[in-house]
């Protein structure tokens, strides 16, 4: 009996996930366990194990391809079982592929031709809208995906309500026409964290179309997807008010050093980011609202400190951005935080994280001092109601025991959700930052 | 500088004939009235003259028979034009021309080639009638192993009449008797050869490509103009052969304009126009904003009523309705 793999369900929220590598072609022998493909999810690039022994028999889905969950995308046959016979079989087990959703329409289009089975499940995928059949022309479904036009969103004037060109022109010139429907694609947002991607912001809401320029369209990665829309929603419905504050970080340069030094043999090394991701956990002990969610109807006080971390992706490799989170901070040492947020770092930009290491986040920390940044504000991830958005450590004059000297400062913005966290308490959650990262003993016990 | 030579769609087939002629000792031309009286509708006009009678051959009416022999000296090295009054009269020659000629090749194991030219009237030459009015290329078109070529203009006549009669494989070749009189500017020289399985762009344009050959081209051309004073912008392109057929062409300007019609004066069932629908669905299945509409003549029997068969072959108000349908501006 062939087995047929389907496009597995890698997170809650999934949907769909694309295809983003197989790593084995057809004829491949794989064991129970082998990674086979690369699937990128909303969140985050996945390795994607089979779970039987045999041959692959056929790749449905082709790379970059993306399917909905329970698509069937490979057949494997069996051992003993030949290629051919599989392949033929694969398309009418359907049945065992069938588990969570409607599988079966992409199945027997795929056992007419693999080439075909890449349009037909892509077919299924965007002309069903809310549960509802609806008529596109071809040239029109394509233009729509390629200028982030929901399909939803437009009304068909070609028999039946077909959705023609014409009507993705149409709502290409008006999104064209509208300046800056969403509140976040102003320029204003250029001066936001590297949370914040201002292009693709307007993405949710329909492509950018701006006659007489001349640009290059990149198609937009899931991952782009999902930071576009989640931003926009915090941008626009947390009422967002940022408050600084100024450390005075000689000590804390000073003790970093002299640990650096003494731990170089054990190959750790801390960075400034380290003390505060450490000194942020602290500070929740005394300051709940701070370590909290807005519930509608209530206020979620977390009994974890979780601090997510930003990780910057690689700007070559299109950028990005995602959370990774060290669980228990406030219970975690120095050091310890300092292995797993590099382990982290180092993991979001090779393989990529797995949902599980951005997920359950209670306040995040962003850190723009590395590329010498002195003071910007970041957008709140939710359901944090606070982000901290660190500038970086500089040597310059500073008034030390009313003597002009030169010292270590650095500025923090905390980005705070009003409908929790108040500005004063906003300012003694800071107050009592600085008391931990000016005296950075109390970090160490 | 004088004005651009101009010459009958007939003239530019007789220049063509006895150009390969004076070129090529082993071309010769046989059919009914071709010689002494000058061909039926005057296309070999002065070739007896020129090149004898054992060249410009008249043959009894008897199609099976002189494409048959005609068919043994191609097999034998030579290089027969057989002309017929009508395509219409080739249907008691089928057995030669569909069973010999195209498979000749394949069947001898390539040890005879079939480098013959047949050419005469193809559709309604004008109330004459059901059985005098075929358009062969539907039916002829289906057998792999020959080659059609449909022209429309003096020149592409002239240029793909050359270039058939060198061909080394059987080229049926399709003119018109409403289109013989046509005239058009043809250039002076003896080496205009146009190349098979190339298309031509007769009217360039955004909102809809029109894909036609042979008579249907003017047609397409006189609905373009009338759609263009509505702001539909249409590309009209002149196939010029059928087989082969130059599909890419037609890809290359719908994925321009995004819709498609096709003009075929043949019958819609089973079409060399079904077949270029087919492939456009293929190769531009993402590029369509509608399906490709198809203007045929009507699925009957040629009528004999002037006003009948001018309602039964794809006209320009035809072409403009689907045009129109085809673009959601009906």
């Amino acid at each position: 009996m062939p087995i047929s793999v389907t496009m597995p369900r890698l997170s809650d929220t999934m949907e769909a996930g694309t295809i983003v590598r197989w790593n084995v072609k057809e004829g491949d022998e794989v064991t129970s366990g082998q990674v086979v493909a690369d699937i990128e999810t909303d969140k985050a690039t996945m390795e994607m194990p089979v779970f039987d022994d045999g041959r692959i028999a056929r790749l449905l889905v082709p790379a970059g391809q993306s399917v909905k969950v329970g698509t069937q995308i490979a057949v494997i046959a069996e051992e003993g079982e030949s290629l051919e016979s599989a392949s033929k079989g694969g398309g009418s087990a359907a049945p065992v592929a069938a588990k969570p959703v409607a599988a079966t329409p992409s199945a027997p289009a795929a056992s007419a031709a693999s080439s075909h089975a890449a349009s037909a499940s892509r077919d299924e995928e965007s002309v069903t809208v809310g549960g509802q059949r609806v008529r596109v022309s071809p040239v029109a479904r394509r233009m729509a995906e390629e200028h982030g036009i929901p399909l939803g969103s437009l009304q068909g004037s070609g028999p039946g309500g077909r959705i023609i060109k014409r009507d993705v022109l149409t709502a290409m010139e008006n999104t064209a026409s509208r300046p800056s429907a969403p509140v976040v694609a102003a320029p204003a947002a250029n001066a936001q964290s590297l949370a914040v991607p201002v292009a693709p912001a307007s993405r949710p809401s329909g492509g950018l179309v701006i006659a007489g320029l001349e640009s290059e369209r990149v198609a937009v990665s899931g991952m782009r997807q999902t930071i576009a829309r989640r931003l926009v929603e915090s941008k626009t419905t947390i009422p967002h008010y940022q408050v600084s504050m100024k450390f005075d970080l000689d000590r804390l340069m000073a003790v970093r050093e002299q640990l650096n030094t003494e731990l170089a043999s054990t190959g750790i090394k801390l960075s400034v980011n380290d003390f505060i991701v450490r000194g942020c956990a602290l500070a929740m002990a005394r300051h709940p609202y701070v370590n909290s969610s807005w519930a509608g109807d209530a206020i979620a006080m977390h009994k974890q400190v979780n601090v997510g971390v930003a990780v910057a992706l690689d700007e070559s490799k299109g950028g990005g951005l995602v959370v990774a989170v060290i669980r228990d901070a406030d219970r975690k040492s120095l050091r310890a935080i300092s292995a797993e947020s590099k382990a982290m770092g180092e993991k979001a930009r090779t393989r990529g994280l797995a949902p599980e290491d951005m997920a359950d986040s209670t306040f995040t920390v962003s850190n723009l001092g590395m590329f010498g940044v002195e003071h910007f504000t970041a957008i709140i991830n939710p359901p944090n109601s606070a982000i901290l958005a660190c500038g970086a450590a500089i040597k310059q004059p500073v008034v030390r025991n009313d003597e002009l000297t030169v010292g270590y400062e650095m500025t923090a913005t905390l980005s705070s959700d009003h409908r929790v966290i108040d500005g004063a308490m906003a300012a003694r959650w800071l107050k009592e930052l600085k008391g931990l990262l000016e005296n950075p003993a109390t970090l160490l016990v | 500088m004088s004005a651009l030579r101009e010459i009958e769609y007939r003239d530019a087939l007789r220049e063509a004939m006895a150009e390969e002629m004076r070129r090529d000792k082993r071309v010769f031309l046989l059919g009914e009235e071709v010689a002494e009286y000058n061909g039926a509708y005057k296309v070999s006009k002065g070739m007896l003259e020129e090149f004898g009678a054992s060249r410009i051959i008249d043959t009894p009416i008897s199609e099976s028979g002189f494409a048959g022999m005609a068919i043994g000296a191609a097999m034998q090295g030579l290089r027969p034009i057989v002309e017929f009054m009508s395509w219409s009269f080739s249907l008691v020659a089928a057995d030669p021309i569909l069973n010999n000629a195209p498979k000749m090749l394949y069947m001898s194991g390539g040890q005879f080639g079939c480098p013959i030219v047949f050419r005469g009237n193809d559709g309604a030459g004008g109330q004459l009638g059901s059985t005098h009015s075929w358009c062969v290329e539907g039916m002829y078109s289906n057998v792999p192993g020959l080659k059609m070529a449909i022209p429309s203009t003096p020149d592409d006549a002239k240029g793909l009449l050359k270039t058939a009669i060198r061909d080394d494989d059987p080229v049926f070749f399709l003119e018109s008797e409403r289109m013989l009189g046509m005239k058009g500017h043809v250039p002076e020289g003896d080496e205009i050869l146009v190349p098979f399985g190339k298309a031509r762009t007769r009217r360039e344009g955004t909102d809809c490509t029109i894909a036609t050959w042979g008579r249907p081209v003017h047609f397409a051309l006189e609905a373009a103009e009338a759609l263009a004073k509505d702001g539909i912008s249409c590309e009209v392109i002149d196939m010029r052969t059928i087989r082969p057929l130059d599909v890419g062409s037609v890809v290359r300007s719908v994925k321009k304009t995004s819709t498609c019609v096709v003009v075929d004066q043949s019958w819609s069932f089973g079409s060399p126009g079904s077949e270029l629908a087919s492939q456009v669905h293929r190769h531009c299945f993402d590029d369509l904003d509608n399906y490709v509409h198809r203007v045929h003549t009507a699925d009957v029997p040629a009528p004999y009523a002037f006003n009948l068969e001018q309602e039964y072959l794809p006209n320009a108000r035809k072409i403009c309705e689907a045009v129109r349908a085809a673009t959601y501006n009906a």
